[in-house]
């Protein structure tokens, strides 16, 4: 292993995934990186740091529709892996341009770093899209509960965030199971079920996607499993709210600053407009049923010609997505709440997949219908 | 696979009167020792769809149909029974056509409130056993009608009251009968929640895959509103404290012998803290007199110091912390007092020198509570929260509703006629004024 660089294993395990996966899915794992490297870096007023550099090679990626970085390390002398805090990054975790990057991890003698020997590092990319700054016409009304985003108006402003462009798969969760849950924890045995998940536990303790089911959106999680998840990337669930705009759009799809693109369909209660999912026998999400193409769930970003306004994959049905909202009961009042979830399901008729249809589920039920996504809100 | 063939218009056009044709239509199955019961559930809600996967978890049962009226709800409650019984369900969003399956044993019915009498009225006319959620009836005429159904067709219908279930609710109902705490003259009954006000949203169409039409059924159908929540409105419910409290009244009742009905009713409250719009009260106090003592019912909807018994305490050995517990009941005697909790909390004594003399902890009990619903198919044995104990606990809540609406009255009621002699204009409460055709329960079931 040359010390200078990074281990190059996303690289290829992302290119021997992508080889399974489905024909028509894009972006269902973590961006290609290559040519990653490290070395230190000294300067005068900000002390010791680690400069990374690689190659996002992804030509999508732009200012719409961006990558997410988030680094991790493990000192050698320790067993666990650690996020580098996104305030050390100098918010270079938002990258908006395919080809050379780099970015800088500052305060690494707080870390009780000193030298390269002493750490492994490893760098991921996740594909985001870019939802602006923005009023949008918010026609959810959830119960009862927690509203993380305080309040009901409509229209209703929401700073810019970046959303997942696609549920969290098979693939990057076996990921994070193999870094983090490789004591059990965050896996079910359900999710071996070769047509509903196909995440495999070895006998080694490392986790491993079934043949062809990397691209799949990973279900069976728990609500606590995927904030799991996303505080391993230093992500978060989607409030309710967030996750109506990235399928509906805002007023102005460039924001309001730009106010230059109007939304042509503020109101749809689809990603991609008003027509059902099933209209004219054209399926544009994966319900119920085994016409759209699939009996269970779908690769992600399969349906992407129905993609939101921002280009977000599955927001109607595939997985059921958990959101950071919870919904209290008028029995279990005072006791844990009712997570909400949103988006529908594979096993969901077309009505039930729309913008506001939003079932609850205790959060530590799983099941074959529930998925999510994460969101990075600067 | 989902039944989409029955419209709307099919499910009115053939009216309630058709239902009297069911009991001809499908008869009754002979249950054979070694075979599954075979179950349909009504309602796919939190309640609906946890029953219908606990349910389907028994080996001893089948869950053959799942109905609602609105499919949005289809896909947790089918994929949580599918898997765990490993076998398909039918989907329907009209329950009828699940009435007339001759293989259907039982059905389940977790509907709102003013559905629960319709739909056991018209599974028992149809030859099911009915194990249909708290409360039971959505007013106390209803619950005549549904014992009525009951013993006509001879039913097992039972209620979700799973506490009389529990082995130490049991224990307890000895000790208050030991005579070991004296003569009883006062029972206190809590039921403390905290709900949040339901949010302000305008009226708007119903969502495609609703039969809102359906799901007013008998009641009226006022327009739909996202936010309106169901349970605060009088229109469908028996509000939002006798929902939940009906399972303390229906303990108490059951440890004092499952005494009938109060001689009189007594009330007071209003809607203090939530002023959103709903009709229900979220303060609530009742005194019931009986011959030889008074039940005292308290409950609101704003007291976050006063909590159910936290899930640790649950189910183990441990005792709740009374005086902050919300959903206690004292019995009051001559010799001594005596705590009761609901979730399997246990219960404690104390003599005339406040010192604990006994302490039996308690587990609960869904699961004893749907045994012996299954056994009382089998053996056509009163199940342990028959109907007419069902009905007897939520008339304790239709009398506090009526006193209150009255203007908060205290109301003599006649045990006999189940009506208020004294009071004609709180008779009007006894029954719903209008059932919107073709949902109507007939005076003969």
């Amino acid at each position: 292993v040359n010390r200078n660089t990074i281990k190059p294993w996303i690289g290829l395990m992302v290119l021997t995934m992508l080889i399974l996966v489905h024909a028509t899915c894009v972006h269902g794992q973590w961006l290609a990186l290559t040519n990653v490297t490290h070395r230190f870096a000294l300067s005068e007023l900000g002390g010791a740091h680690i400069l990374i550099e690689y190659d996002l090679n992804d030509t999508n990626v732009s200012h719409q529709v961006p990558a997410y970085l988030f680094i991790r390390y493990r000192k050698q002398s320790a067993q666990s892996w650690n996020l580098v805090s996104p305030q050390l990054l100098q918010g270079r975790q938002v990258v908006t341009s395919p080809g050379h990057n780099q970015c800088a991890w500052w305060g690494i003698n707080q870390a009780g770093i000193t030298n390269l020997d002493q750490v492994e590092i490893r760098i991921r990319a996740l594909a985001m899209a870019r939802v602006p700054a923005g009023l949008f016409r918010k026609k959810s009304v959830p119960g009862a509960g927690h509203d993380s985003s305080k309040g009901h108006k409509d229209p209703f402003y929401l700073p810019e965030y970046f959303i997942a462009r696609y549920e969290t798969t098979v693939a990057m969760y076996a990921d994070y199971l193999n870094e983090f849950g490789t004591d059990g924890s965050g896996w079910n045995p359900k999710m071996l079920d070769a047509q509903r998940c196909g995440l495999e536990k070895l006998t080694s303790g490392l986790y491993k996607a079934l043949p062809g089911r990397a691209n799949y959106p990973v279900n069976y999680v728990s609500w606590y499993d995927a904030a799991g998840f996303l505080a391993w990337c230093g992500l978060r669930l989607p409030t309710e709210a967030e996750w109506e705009k990235a399928l509906r759009g805002g007023l102005y799809l460039d924001g309001d600053d730009s106010r230059k693109i109007a939304n042509p369909m503020p109101e749809r209660p689809f990603p991609w407009g008003n027509e059902a999912p099933d209209a004219g026998g054209v399926y544009r999400c994966n319900v119920d049923g085994d016409q759209d193409g699939f009996a269970f769930t779908a690769p992600v970003g399969n349906f992407r010609r129905f993609n939101s306004p921002y280009g977000v994959g599955d927001l109607s049905a595939n997985v059921a997505e958990w959101t950071l909202d919870w919904y209290q009961t008028s029995y279990h009042a005072g006791l844990d709440g009712f997570r909400i979830l949103r988006g529908g399901s594979w096993m969901d008729p077309p009505a039930g997949v729309d913008a506001v249809s939003a079932p609850t589920s205790l959060p530590l039920k799983s099941s074959s219908l529930m998925g999510f996504r994460a969101v990075f809100a600067p | 696979m989902q039944n989409k063939t029955v419209t709307r218009r099919t499910f009115v056009k053939h009216s309630l009167m058709a239902a009297t044709t069911l009991t001809a239509l499908s008869g009754r199955r002979v249950l054979g020792a070694n075979e599954k019961v075979v179950l349909g559930v009504m309602g796919l809600g939190g309640r609906g769809t946890y029953l219908a996967e606990s349910f389907a978890k028994r080996s001893d049962v089948q869950i053959a149909y799942l109905c609602d009226v609105d499919t949005r709800r289809f896909a947790r409650a089918r994929e949580a029974v599918e898997e765990a019984q490993n076998h398909k369900v039918v989907l329907l969003q009209d329950f009828r056509k699940m009435l007339e399956d001759r293989s259907v044993d039982a059905i389940v019915n977790a509907t709102p409130d003013h559905w629960h009498a319709l739909g056991s009225i018209l599974a028992c006319q149809a030859g099911k056993d009915v194990f249909v959620e708290k409360p039971m009836a959505h007013s106390l005429w209803e619950g005549r009608k549904m014992i009525e159904a009951a013993r006509k067709y001879q039913r097992v219908v039972t209620v979700g009251t799973q506490s009389r279930s529990a082995p130490y609710v049991k224990q307890a109902v000895d000790y208050v009968r030991s005579g070991k705490l004296g003569e009883i003259c006062l029972v206190r009954v809590f039921n403390m929640m905290q709900h949040a006000p339901q949010p302000a949203a305008p009226n708007q169409a119903p969502p495609p895959g609703l039969d809102y039409d359906m799901w007013c059924g008998p009641a009226a159908m006022l327009p739909y509103n996202p936010s309106r929540q169901w349970l605060n409105q009088w229109e469908y419910s028996c509000g939002p404290i006798p929902g939940d409290a009906v399972h303390q009244l229906d303990l108490a009742r059951l440890l004092m012998g499952d005494i009938p009905c109060p001689a009189s009713v007594s009330a007071t409250g209003a809607i203090y803290a939530l002023k959103d719009g709903r009709d229900t009260p979220d303060t609530q106090l009742a005194a019931f007199e009986y011959d030889k003592f008074t039940l005292l019912f308290e409950s609101a909807l704003w007291t976050p110091y006063m909590k159910k018994t936290p899930m640790d305490v649950r189910d183990t050995d441990e005792m709740p912390n009374w005086p902050f517990n919300a959903t206690r009941i004292e019995v009051l005697g001559t010799k001594g007092f005596m705590c009761v909790g609901r979730h399997g909390d246990g219960w404690q004594v104390f003599n005339e020198n406040s010192s604990l003399i006994a302490t039996v902890p308690g587990r609960q009990a869904d699961q004893e509570h749907q045994d012996n619903f299954i056994q009382c198919i089998r053996s056509r044995a009163k199940p342990a929260a028959d109907v007419e104990q069902g009905h007897y606990s939520v008339l304790l809540c239709h009398l506090a509703n009526i006193a209150w609406r009255a203007g908060n009255k205290k109301l003599a009621f006649d045990t006999r006629t189940e009506s208020f002699p004294d009071a004609p204009e709180a008779n009007r409460y006894l029954r719903r004024a209008a059932y919107r055709e073709p949902w109507v329960i007939p005076d003969q079931v």
